[in-house]
């Protein structure tokens, strides 16, 4: 008899996200794995537009899913991210003093 | 024998009709097929069109009107007219012939079905002719298309388009299976003769007939002008049929209105919408798209709510405030996934373009600008591969078009939003909260997949863009392509260019 196996200890498996970048003008389908930081996502996410249809801005950027922001080293598992969930990836600039 | 004077049989010809005795009612007009519903069988005798014919009378004009559009095709095609329409506009036709061809005999089924299971004498006579009608829309259509096969293989598309998995097809089909096909006679009488071919019809034939001639396209002028005339006649099935429903069920007649004329609206905007507002040729454009919008389709359909008692939709303000947005975000779409149409989307945003497009909408500038600009200056800088699509855009579960509206924020930044749901334990996601709400009303009917979803159910093998545009039909030959990238970009040429993709090295 074998211990269930928690996400982080399975074998990556996809996870296909209906995403948008930024301020660009439509969603978009990126698939992702349930190993892969958050960082990772948003690159995932900003490769198909950050200077194609965005310009591209020298700031770090931050996933929103269900309404937070979820830490950059965090795992898209550990996240709790699901197939076809939203996110949103944006700039985080930061706010004037 | 002296012939009967024809108000002495009209009457009688056009309203055959008789009580069954050796089967029931039920059986010759079942629900499933006819959609009485509320209505007392009886109600529907009281069915009378306001433009009556006779089948004589209807093969003697529909002679004439044939011989005139032929008569013009014939004399036009030994002339080059052809070769000097602007790319822009061969486009509009492309995408003409490829979505209505087939779309018109989508609407033959629907009248023979009227034809067979409307539930008054006169109606399933008056049916008879549309069937006729659309027959001849779909003849006319196919055969004028075919003409340019040999000239330019993407008019193959006229006869393929509907028998290909290309997303555009999809979400046409989806359109018209719900308006059509799956439809019971007296949701259908609604759907097609009153919201579709009294008002968007409108759209595509009417507006499109007068930037033909502007462009010099008789022969195209000559095609949908001839359509166009056969549309009054039977688009009046939809007046007695809703008269008699709003009387007996007024919330499924609201109901039935307001669903159709969403569906016809999401897929005009990404079938007219671009045609008049990029790619017809500047100095040729007459209206743009949102001004004949609100001159021949929404006074119109709000005249029409009044007549029968109905009030405006509910999405009315959502509706109205996408007038601004929903085509010019189908068109940056229809641009970027170019590979994935049969026609060459022209971006059609130089300088004049733009001030033009700021003129007719305040906020253009605001919305797309900086997209187009960021497209532009990856142009000028010759990266061409940073502007074409590696991954799908997402397709929303009611209309099967982008998710991709924008919508103005407390703050005026301009974002698309997410509206989703959770059916069945699935996550659905949707373009605009309409989509949404019909979804939901009528989430157990059997809908299309959108070729996202087909993608995600591994129905497309290799799970890639080549597989995608594989999936769909498209090869070298016929793939969407800008047709003229200096057109739209020199005005920018030299400007200087931050933030843009880093072209791959070769």
């Amino acid at each position: 008899m074998t211990a269930e196996q928690g996400a982080e200890d399975r074998a990556p498996e996809l996870v296909p996200l209906n995403a948008i970048f930024a301020t660009d003008f439509t969603q978009i389908l990126v698939s992702v794995t349930t190993a892969n930081t958050i960082a990772e996502v948003a690159a995932a996410v900003a490769y198909h537009v950050e200077g194609k249809r965005v310009r591209a801005l020298p700031y770090d950027k931050v996933v929103i899913h269900n309404g937070e922001r979820l830490p950059a080293d965090m795992t898209v598992a550990a996240a709790g991210i699901k197939p076809l969930d939203h996110i949103a990836v944006e700039y985080d600039i930061p706010e004037r003093s | 024998m002296a012939l009967l004077k024809r108000e002495e049989w009209q009457g009688f010809v056009r309203d055959v009709d008789w009580s069954y005795s050796y089967v029931d009612d039920e059986a010759v007009y079942p629900e499933w097929h006819s959609g009485t519903g509320k209505v007392p069988r009886e109600a529907w005798q009281a069915w009378e069109e306001s433009y009556k014919v006779s089948y004589p009378e209807y093969v003697a004009t529909q002679r004439e009107k044939e011989l005139a559009a032929y008569a013009v095709k014939a004399a036009l095609q030994r002339s080059s007219a052809f070769d000097s329409l602007n790319e822009g506009w061969k486009s509009v036709t492309k995408m003409h012939f490829g979505g209505i061809a087939l779309a018109e005999f989508t609407g033959v089924v629907a009248e023979l079905k009227m034809a067979r299971f409307g539930l008054a004498g006169s109606w399933r006579n008056m049916a008879v002719f549309g069937a006729l009608d659309e027959l001849r829309h779909s003849a006319i259509t196919t055969f004028f298309g075919h003409e340019f096969v040999g000239k330019d293989p993407q008019y193959d598309w006229t006869q393929k388009t509907f028998h290909t998995n290309d997303w555009v097809a999809i979400a046409l089909r989806n359109l018209f299976d719900a308006m059509m096909t799956s439809a019971n006679a007296v949701d259908l009488a609604l759907q097609l003769p009153l919201v579709f071919e009294t008002g968007f019809t409108n759209l595509q034939f009417v507006a499109l007939a007068a930037d033909a001639l502007a462009e010099g396209d008789v022969n195209f002028a000559n095609m949908i002008s001839s359509i166009q005339t056969d549309e009054a006649r039977h688009s009046q099935q939809g007046g007695p049929t809703l008269e008699i429903l709003v009387e007996h069920d007024p919330a499924r007649a609201q109901w039935v209105v307001d669903k159709a004329f969403w569906g016809s609206a999401r897929a005009l905007s990404a079938l007219t919408g671009p045609s008049m507002d990029y790619y017809t040729p500047l100095e040729h454009r007459k209206q743009s798209y949102r001004e004949f919008m609100e001159e021949w389709i929404i006074d119109q359909f709000v005249r029409t709510l009044e007549q029968y008692g109905l009030k405006k939709p509910w999405y009315w303000d959502e509706f109205l405030r996408g007038l601004d947005t929903w085509h010019h975000a189908l068109h940056m779409g229809l641009w970027f996934w170019r590979p994935t149409v049969w026609w060459r989307p022209r971006a059609a945003v130089s300088k004049d373009e733009r001030t033009w497009l700021t003129e007719k909408y305040p906020n253009w500038e605001k919305v797309y600008g900086d997209k187009w600009d960021v497209i532009i200056d990856n142009v000028n800088n010759n990266n061409i591969e940073a502007t074409l699509p590696e991954t799908l855009p997402w397709l929303c579960s009611t209309c099967h078009l982008p998710a991709a509206n924008a919508t103005q924020s407390r703050d005026g930044t301009w974002r698309v939003r997410d509206c989703q749901l959770t059916y069945d334990g699935r996550i659905y996601h949707f373009c605009t909260n309409a989509c949404r709400q019909i979804f939901w009303k009528d989430r157990d009917n059997v809908n299309h997949q959108t070729l996202v979803d087909r993608f995600l159910a591994g129905q497309i093998q290799p799970m890639d863009i080549g597989g995608i545009l594989g999936y769909m039909g498209l090869t070298p030959n016929v793939m969407g392509d800008d047709p003229d990238y200096d057109a739209w970009t020199k005005d920018y040429a030299g400007r200087q260019a931050e933030g843009i993709a880093t072209a791959a090295q070769s």
